[in-house]
């Protein structure tokens, strides 16, 4: 059965029901074909490196994927740099500015793609709003609420890293932290590598909090990059069919 | 009215329901705030914000494109502003950070409803906290063209859940009074039509697709909008005036409410020569 019917699609374990993405409701991975996986973590855990080697590694194999990264759709694009270079934003202006980022990009491309049934890589996913907002201050259930049409992830990365490692890897390769990438709108600290510190203290905090209530999968960001990448690819391919995503039989030959 | 709009009126507004998260569980360890909201707001206070320094009034003047919103606003600027009042306004996309990118949205027609909700509520909070708060803190009298309740409906009527969206508002400062100029979508399209001999796409809901005729696409998307605010008015205690009644007869309704609340003795006006072309 998995490998006669070529012509169709590949066979899925969970049928599709819904068709649309429902703003405002909650979307179980059940309802839809694709996959997805995310990775997340502090600046500097190693995370995106990781997911570019991991999307190279199903790249070359053929699979059918789809890469999303955070802030990135170009819609929001312009707002979001004039509320940045202006210094216009409050935590909460800032926050409905990346969901409605990432609302764009969900309803143009995450659903659409699980949908069609496509293996989704996304760096950052709607942990990061949660980390990094209500370190800003913002109500925790409000930011829940806010991401509720957000698909569950099939495998949540979280790659942990010592806060040391994760601020000096930072700070040792960028000359010039930016205002709100610091965290100075928080007033913590009138030195940009000091304030840097503190905020991302205070987002490693809050992604530990959520490694239970939202199953993360916990990486050592410390240990040497391809055995970590080794272990990346043994939990992904345990954990999802990548058969399903595999080049379909009449593309390959 | 239906087993099903008595369901919604118990669900409109307030975020007294826990919202469902998106992820497998809840933050059960989550700061709770009030179930209820406060007196100040719709649900969760506003970070960094203190509610007890408010001097001013906030008061929205509420109702469907074609209602007379921005005509009595005018009107009662200047009433105010005659008694000595200092008055500021807002509206929806007036904000400094995205009130000219939603503008291209709008024109580019190239967006989906939930990054517009979203959007609109970027625009409404960058307001709130730049423009109402600051205004009110200093004890001036904020005249509100539109408020959360136009963005609640027009997101409900679009299919986005009435809970979520409410939620998006849950920081949003109660108003000190909320008027719905109620009109029947008739009329506004009348005068709608008359202002600029047109109809715009989105205030005909033509992305909708409820009907190619843009006179019907106006009548069911306003009817629509009209039956989600008779849900919120009983909820949220909106004063419903007539909006079909003369410019001058719903000034001075308005004037009288807007008098009790501010202590004005008396609601005697004549509009200034400057807008006497509204006083009709």
């Amino acid at each position: 059965m998995e490998t006669q019917d070529v012509v169709q699609k590949p066979p899925r374990t969970e049928p599709a029901k819904s068709t649309l993405p429902q703003p405002g409701r909650p979307v179980p991975s059940r309802a839809y074909p694709g996959a997805l996986i995310v990775v997340e973590g502090t600046d500097g855990s190693g995370k995106s490196t990781q997911l570019y080697l991991l999307k190279r590694w199903l790249e070359i194999g053929g699979y059918r994927l789809h890469f999303t990264e955070w802030n990135s759709s170009p819609l929001v694009k312009s707002a979001t740099r004039r509320g940045k270079q202006r210094r216009l934003l409050t935590p909460t202006t800032f926050s409905l500015l990346h969901a409605a980022d990432f609302a764009d990009r969900c309803e143009r491309q995450i659903m659409p793609l699980l949908q069609g049934d496509y293996l989704v890589l996304a760096d950052r996913y709607i942990y990061t709003a949660f980390a990094r907002d209500t370190a800003r201050g913002c109500s925790p259930r409000w930011l829940r609420n806010l991401y509720r049409f957000a698909p569950v992830p099939d495998i949540t990365f979280y790659f942990r890293a010592p806060l040391d490692v994760a601020v000096n890897r930072i700070l040792s390769g960028r000359p010039k932290l930016k205002y709100y990438e610091a965290g100075m709108d928080l007033g913590m600290s009138y030195d940009r590598a000091e304030s840097f510190r503190l905020f991302q203290a205070r987002i490693l905090e809050e992604y530990d909090k959520m490694v239970d209530s939202d199953n993360f999968v916990v990486l050592d960001g410390t240990i040497p990059v391809n055995k970590l990448q080794k272990q990346m690819r043994d939990i992904v391919a345990s954990k999802i069919e990548l058969k399903r995503f595999a080049p379909r039989a009449e593309e390959a030959e | 009215m239906s087993e099903q709009e008595k369901e919604k009126t118990t669900a409109a507004v307030t975020t007294t329901e826990a919202p469902a998260p998106a992820t497998a569980a809840a933050p059960k360890a989550a700061p709770a705030p009030e179930e209820t909201g406060s007196q100040y707001f719709f649900g969760e206070p506003l970070v960094g914000f203190d509610p007890s320094e408010i001097t001013g009034s906030l008061i929205v003047i509420e109702g469907m494109d074609g209602s007379g919103r921005s005509t009595q606003i005018a009107l009662l600027q200047e009433w105010l502003e005659s008694e000595g009042f200092a008055v500021q306004t807002s509206g929806l996309r007036r904000s400094n950070l995205v009130g000219r990118d939603i503008d291209e949205l709008l024109a580019k027609n190239a967006v989906t409803r939930l990054t517009l909700a979203l959007m609109y509520a970027t625009d409404f909070f960058d307001q709130m906290e730049h423009r109402i708060l600051p205004a009110l803190r200093s004890g001036t009298v904020v005249l509100a063209d539109r408020y959360i309740f136009t963005l609640i409906g027009r997101g409900v009527v679009r299919g986005i859940n009435r809970d979520y969206i409410s939620g998006l508002y849950a920081m949003a400062l109660r108003p000190h009074l909320t008027f719905w100029l109620n009109v029947r979508p008739e009329t506004a399209f009348g005068r709608e039509f008359r202002k600029a001999q047109a109809i715009s796409y989105w205030e005909a809901g033509r992305d909708m697709s409820l009907s190619h005729d843009l006179y019907w696409s106006f009548i069911r998307y306003q009817t629509m909008i009209k039956r989600e605010f008779e849900v919120m008015a009983k909820k949220q205690n909106f004063i419903e005036l007539d909006g079909e009644a003369s410019v001058p007869a719903v000034n001075k309704q308005l004037r009288q409410r807007i008098a009790e609340q501010l202590g004005i003795r008396s609601t005697k006006y004549t509009p200034s020569a400057a807008l006497s072309h509204l006083w009709r």
